[in-house]
């Protein structure tokens, strides 16, 4: 569906895309990670044909994307990062004005804005002016507007930016729905538990290089060893600094919370052994497989994603 | 505590270039050109207004008017040949503000208490009552001391040193100068309303820089126009979807100040305009104002990077447009350079099309060019702002 070859962008002498190879099959829910700067947004915007660059080739639907541009757009749609709206406008409004646009009309017009407006649970706010909406609430108009063609592709660039948990929760479970009907969706983002809970398959960006792609779980799988946060009763931050030197592999989340990193039962032995010298009771230990976050430092070695 | 307060909002000023340019810049440009445009307007070294004199009387008093003419410090003489009515009027819609006909035996009757021979005043309708006023006081000096001396020499042998001072009338042009003002009927004279809509018409429609440049920048950094151009909008497309709304707008705005001279102005008892005879001319002058003023709102809009950015660049290109065209100071008022520079001004052109309109009696062959020329300049921007707009797309910018 998506085939990129040896793309090249660079501007005033910078490398944004740096000979990108990618490839991502009908219906996959594909994840774009890295920091910011690291050429999500240029590929997406590439990818839309907003952005022009140098080398490489790029076929989208078996089509040359330079040739066929305005043929691939129609079948594709780009949701941006800022809320491309019109907060004068009402949602119905905004959506007969994005339809209008894109030459949808008559009974058309009427089933790609019911389908826009029940996808994003916008009923109840149709005749609400979007300036009075909530933060989610245009998020998800920003997402409708996007629908009303009813792409086949969809690019999201951090679409959760700056949202609540819970409008945040939804978003992601209307873009993992999308799979049921299909559809693709390529998914820029710098948060790893977003990109870990909708994308099947991902790629991981540097400084304008790939420094990782294919399977979700083929990528973590790469890293054997598991992590453990162990959750303290109490405790103090002095006590647990102290306790840490003991231990290798031992880090301090809180003043509560410690992560023990590659963790085998020898490890998990002595830090037992010395939680209990400390007399500090433990709550709850809980395993887990080893995150995006620990492979995106492990192959960038950068300590934050948010460089 | 007052102090940090003092010191961070210094540093902010200082720190913000566009409040820095409207408190600092503008101004300074502003009284540089207006200084530029009212040079000399109270000195008496400038010959301000332009004149022809047609000596129908050809008699050495005749001679002696010309003479005291082309000596006077406020006055020019028209360097273009007048030879005919049809020349005259062409000039005095153009550059010449007066042309005084001596009528054959004014100075015959010129010491005479009721002459039957009036001098003629014709008078371009653009000029203002400052300006008329002028030109009055310096005829009546003329006239007043040529009279003088002729009485004196007809009295001297009579009267020797003594004599009665003479009354108000002997020294008063108006029962000796018929006035007319080119392009209308004998006595009618042009009101202020006349001569000031039209300025406030053509400064008014370009402030639609504000309200457009605001709303594109807001698209553009919301990235809706982005949006846009992703559903295959092409930039054409992009610029006409608010070219077209905007200019109706100013339509509307024409509308609306046409109006307020028709009907609201006379009700606070200044005189009501009366809007010319061509509104096929009236049409072709506002909608080439039009295509200038949207013309420049949308290069401002694509090369400016914040609203307040825009603002401030938009409202100092309205008020210098304003000053340099003839706007705030009559373009007669200037020095020749400035003058000169006037006609670069588009709100120049707009102003004197409506001026042909309103004031002129003039129709739409005579604002053709004025017309043409507005619809050129913006145009021009309109393709220069798609140039940059393409530009900085590709940019990403």
């Amino acid at each position: 569906m998506i085939s990129i070859k040896n793309l090249l962008k660079s501007y005033d002498g910078h490398i944004a895309l740096n000979h990108i190879d990618l490839h991502v099959d009908k219906g996959v829910i594909f994840g774009l990670l890295g920091p910011n700067g690291a050429g999500k947004s240029t590929l997406v915007s590439i990818l839309n044909g907003l952005t022009a660059f140098q080398e490489g080739t790029i076929e989208i639907f078996g089509m040359d994307l330079q040739k066929n541009l305005k043929a691939i757009r129609r079948r594709s749609t780009f949701i941006p990062q800022s809320l491309a709206l019109y907060e004068n406008l009402s949602v119905i409004e905004n959506l007969r004005f994005f339809a209008g646009l894109q030459n949808i009309n008559g009974p058309a017009l009427r089933d790609s804005i019911e389908y826009a407006i029940s996808v994003n649970q916008l009923h109840p706010f149709i005749e609400q002016k979007a300036a009075t909406l909530s933060g989610g609430q245009k998020r998800r108009l920003n997402i409708a507007i996007g629908l009303l063609n009813k792409p086949e592709i969809l690019y999201f660039d951090e679409p959760t930016i700056g949202i609540d948990p819970e409008s945040r929760g939804e978003i992601l479970s209307t873009i993992r729905s999308f799979k049921e009907d299909n559809k693709t969706v390529i998914y820029t983002s710098h948060y790893m538990d977003e990109i870990e809970k909708i994308c099947d398959e991902a790629a991981i960006l540097d400084h304008g290089n790939m420094v990782d792609q294919g399977r979700l779980e083929t990528m973590l799988q790469g890293t054997k060893n598991q992590s453990a946060v162990i959750e303290l009763v109490f405790s103090s931050r002095l006590q647990l600094a102290q306790l840490v030197q003991t231990v290798t592999d031992v880090k301090v989340i809180d003043d509560n919370t410690l992560l023990l990193e590659q963790q085998d039962s020898t490890k998990m032995a002595k830090l037992l052994t010395a939680l209990e010298e400390e007399k500090l009771p433990i709550k709850q230990i809980r395993y887990q497989s080893v995150s995006l976050e620990s492979l995106f430092i492990s192959l960038t070695n950068r300590k934050e994603l948010n460089v | 505590m007052f102090k940090a307060m003092l010191i961070k909002e210094f540093i902010l000023v200082m720190r913000d270039k566009h409040a820095l340019a409207a408190l600092f810049i503008m101004p300074s440009i502003f009284i540089l050109i207006m200084s530029m445009a009212l040079k000399d307007t109270f000195g008496s070294d400038r010959a301000l207004l332009q004149y022809v004199l047609i000596d129908q009387d050809q008699t050495s008093m005749s001679r002696e008017i010309a003479r005291a003419f082309e000596e006077s410090k406020i006055l020019r003489e028209y360097e273009e040949t007048v030879a005919d009515h049809e020349q005259l009027q062409r000039a005095l819609n153009n550059e010449l503000h007066f042309a005084l006909t001596i009528p054959k035996g004014f100075t015959a009757q010129l010491a005479a208490e009721n002459p039957s021979s009036l001098l003629h005043l014709d008078v371009a309708s653009d000029i203002r009552q400052e300006a008329l006023s002028l030109f009055q006081g310096e005829l009546t000096s003329i006239l007043m001391r040529l009279r003088m001396e002729t009485m004196l020499k007809e009295l001297k042998p009579l009267l020797g040193d003594r004599g009665d001072a003479p009354g108000k009338d002997f020294f008063s042009t108006d029962t000796r100068v018929q006035i007319h003002f080119n392009g209308m009927e004998t006595g009618q004279i042009p009101t202020s309303t006349q001569q000031s809509v039209p300025s406030w018409i053509v400064f008014g429609m370009f402030f639609i820089i504000i309200p457009m440049s605001t709303v594109f920048i807001n698209e553009r950094k919301q990235n809706t126009l982005m949006r846009m151009h992703a559903m295959n909008i092409s930039i054409p497309t992009l610029f006409a979807g608010k070219i077209i709304p905007y200019m109706i707008i100013n339509q509307i705005q024409v509308c609306l100040m046409v109006a307020v001279g028709i009907f609201i102005v006379p009700l606070l008892g200044a005189e009501a305009l009366t809007p010319g005879n061509s509104i096929t001319g009236l049409f072709l002058v506002s909608m080439g104002l039009s295509i200038a003023a949207v013309g420049t709102s949308v290069l401002i809009a694509v090369s400016a990077s914040t609203i307040e950015q825009a603002t401030t660049i938009g409202g100092l290109v309205n008020i210098l447009l304003g000053a340099i065209g003839g706007i705030m100071v009559p373009k007669f008022f200037m020095p020749p350079i400035m003058q000169s520079l006037a006609n670069f001004s588009p709100m120049s052109w707009g102003l004197e099309g409506f001026l042909d309109i309103f004031l002129r009696g003039l129709g739409p062959k005579d604002v053709l060019l004025e017309s043409l020329a507005l619809t050129g300049f913006g145009t021009a921007l309109l393709l220069l702002a798609w140039l940059v707009f393409d530009h900085k797309i590709k940019r990403g910018v």
